[in-house]
């Protein structure tokens, strides 16, 4: 930090209409106070439009979405545009729905299994892309990216294509193998099912990130300790526990924190699958907040969804931004 | 000697794994009609064409949805970097009252859970009577990417020294003249790389495209392919096409910027 001081006659950032353009300017940060007052507003004018942006249109919804969720708001209120508080019923109408609970712990269930799968598969990967002949290693890394790259809805395309139940490529594969059970065999029947090729197809394009980034943390390694570990005579496993895992261990952390919020919220793929289906088996959180309030005109309940769902999510996030910020300490 | 030959076989083992998907894709949309839904075996094709690409790029909504993608996804990631870099320069090259704050703001709304404020971003937009506009998507998407436009650009931003603009600016040049001439273009590649993740967040995103926009006429592709089956029914030659257009221009932009892009998410998780 440079001892700068700016006083408090700078221009409050409100002040500035957000239709104004800013001029984007870089300067020096070495000034003194003598600056005149553009100099010292500067910062706060080019900070304008962000901050303006950001108290709009996401601290804005985040106050909504508390104070939706003490309202009745159904079609008929929206359309009246009636307010009718009801304190904390949408909270008991939810917590009382036995619905509610199956639907969350399948949700942390889900999310949990789908990031120990994808953060384990994605750290050997990187470790075993260490040892890997190089054109091994290339043809490894294209073939990540192209699972990687695809977007999510051409992928989850492509794969109710290969689980077709009559010429899905699985089920004939597995005939050809010899299990004739598998004509005809329809992935979907259950939630169970639907969601496992539902894991399957995000640990799938989660892993590349994972790997790619844990491989980079890797190849980060200085050389020397590795070969200090052979000189001392450690084993494949003493080295990765006293050289390697301390080394990768917060980048580890990291990208484990931002899977689970990201794995958390997912909602094209299990969507597009089936609609949450078959009954409402493979239905998680983010797709009950969708089926009540957008499908039902339920907001109110709805919005009670989208807290709880934030206080699980904030409870996570908060986690990581202490993490990072132990990291990122004095880079601020 | 034992060890490394089953290492690289567990290697090409995955990168099969990985590519089948893509493989199966294409293959499936260059297979003649007729020869894509049959009960053969028929892992590799033997005959190839193209009018399956020709089936997808005619069918109604197509050519629209995707108009409708560009556009959004476009202006959304244009806004975002403009006032994205603005806000990165203020963050890195100014000292000012209250910088430690609007950083730790910067770095919460980077993490703010979208899907979470699905119903107060759709009665907002309601009440802006944006509803059904695809400005609605364009507001949501800048929004999304914003955070981490300008969080990441201050990490570029940072990495290019404060002297260089010192020393144009000893030769002449006013605050504008020395970022437009030495910072801006140094800050390219990092441009790209955050623009191009922007880009692919905006044209992923399925949750809002599909509740914010209901008319056929302003959907964008995401949605348009996610209700495949009743433009294509079982025509699954043609939707792995349509597939493969919607493929092409993420895949492009990820060979561009592949390195940059694992660096730049995970910028400022790793200490050194």
């Amino acid at each position: 930090m440079t001892a700068v001081e700016t006083t408090e006659t700078a221009a409050p950032a409100g002040d500035i209409p957000p239709a104004l353009p800013p001029a984007v300017t870089g300067g020096a940060h070495k000034r003194r106070r003598r600056g005149s007052a553009f100099d010292r507003a500067l910062p706060y004018l080019l900070l304008a439009p962000a901050l303006i942006a950001i108290l709009w249109l996401i601290g804005w919804p985040v106050v909504s979405v508390f104070v939706t969720s003490f309202r009745q708001l159904n079609l008929g209120e929206l359309v009246r545009g009636e307010v009718v508080w009801t304190g904390i019923d949408n909270y008991v109408t939810v917590l009382q729905d036995e619905r509610f609970w199956e639907v969350s712990l399948r949700t942390i269930v889900f999310t949990v299994s789908v990031v120990v799968a994808s953060v384990s598969v994605g750290l050997g990967i990187a470790l075993l892309m260490r040892v890997l002949t190089p054109w091994v290693r290339i043809a490894l890394q294209i073939a990540m990216l192209c699972a990687w790259a695809m977007p999510i809805l051409a992928s989850t395309t492509v794969y109710q294509w290969m689980f077709d139940q009559n010429y899905g490529i699985l089920n004939k594969t597995l005939v050809q193998l010899g299990f004739d059970s598998f004509a005809g065999y329809s992935w979907f029947s259950s939630g169970t099912s639907t969601l496992s090729v539902v894991g399957l197809l995000i640990i799938w394009q989660a892993i590349p990130f994972l790997a790619f980034s844990l491989y980079a943390g890797l190849v980060g390694i200085p050389r020397d300790l590795y070969e200090a570990a052979g000189i001392d005579g450690a084993t494949g496993w003493q080295t990765f526990r006293a050289v390697t895992w301390p080394e990768i261990r917060s980048l580890l952390m990291m990208v484990t924190f931002l899977s689970t919020l990201w794995d958390f919220k997912v909602f094209a793929q299990i969507w597009v699958f089936r609609e949450g289906g078959p009954s409402g088996e493979s239905t998680t959180l983010p797709v009950l907040q969708y089926l009540e309030g957008i499908a039902k005109s339920h907001f109110g309940v709805a919005a009670a969804i989208s807290v709880l769902m934030m206080v699980i999510l904030g409870l996570i996030t908060f986690q990581y931004l202490r993490k990072l910020l132990q990291t990122e300490e004095g880079k601020l | 000697m034992l060890k490394k030959s089953a290492a690289n076989f567990t290697g090409i083992a995955l990168a099969l794994f990985f590519i089948f998907p893509t493989y199966w894709m294409v293959t499936s949309a260059l297979k003649p009609k007729g020869t894509t839904i049959t009960s053969d075996y028929d892992l590799i094709p033997f005959s190839v064409t193209f009018t399956n690409f020709v089936t997808a790029w005619t069918k109604p909504g197509f050519l629209s949805s995707l108009g409708n993608s560009l556009l959004v996804t476009l202006t959304a990631v244009v806004a975002a970097i403009v006032i994205g870099i603005t806000a990165a320069v203020a963050m890195s090259r100014f000292a000012f009252r209250g910088r430690k704050s609007f950083l730790l703001l910067m770095l919460v709304a980077q993490m703010a859970p979208f899907e979470a404020l699905l119903i107060p971003m759709f009665l907002m937009m309601r009440d802006l009577q944006l509803y059904e506009h695809l400005s609605s998507l364009i507001l949501v998407y800048f929004a999304v990417t914003l955070p981490f436009c300008a969080w990441t650009l201050r990490g570029f931003v940072n990495g290019i020294p404060i002297e260089l603009e010192e020393a144009a600016m000893v030769d002449g040049c006013g605050r504008w003249g020395a970022f437009q001439k030495v910072t801006l273009p140094l800050l390219g590649p990092g441009l790209v790389a955050t623009s191009v993740f922007a880009f692919i967040t905006a044209w992923n995103e399925f949750l809002f495209a599909k509740v914010l926009i209901r008319s056929q006429d302003s959907e964008t592709l995401p949605v348009w392919l996610s209700g495949f089956q009743t433009a294509f029914g079982t025509d699954w030659g043609g939707a792995m096409a349509a597939s493969v257009l919607f493929t092409v221009p993420a895949l492009v932009f990820f060979l561009i910027v592949q390195r940059k892009m694992v660096a730049g998410v995970t910028a400022g998780a790793v200490k050194g």
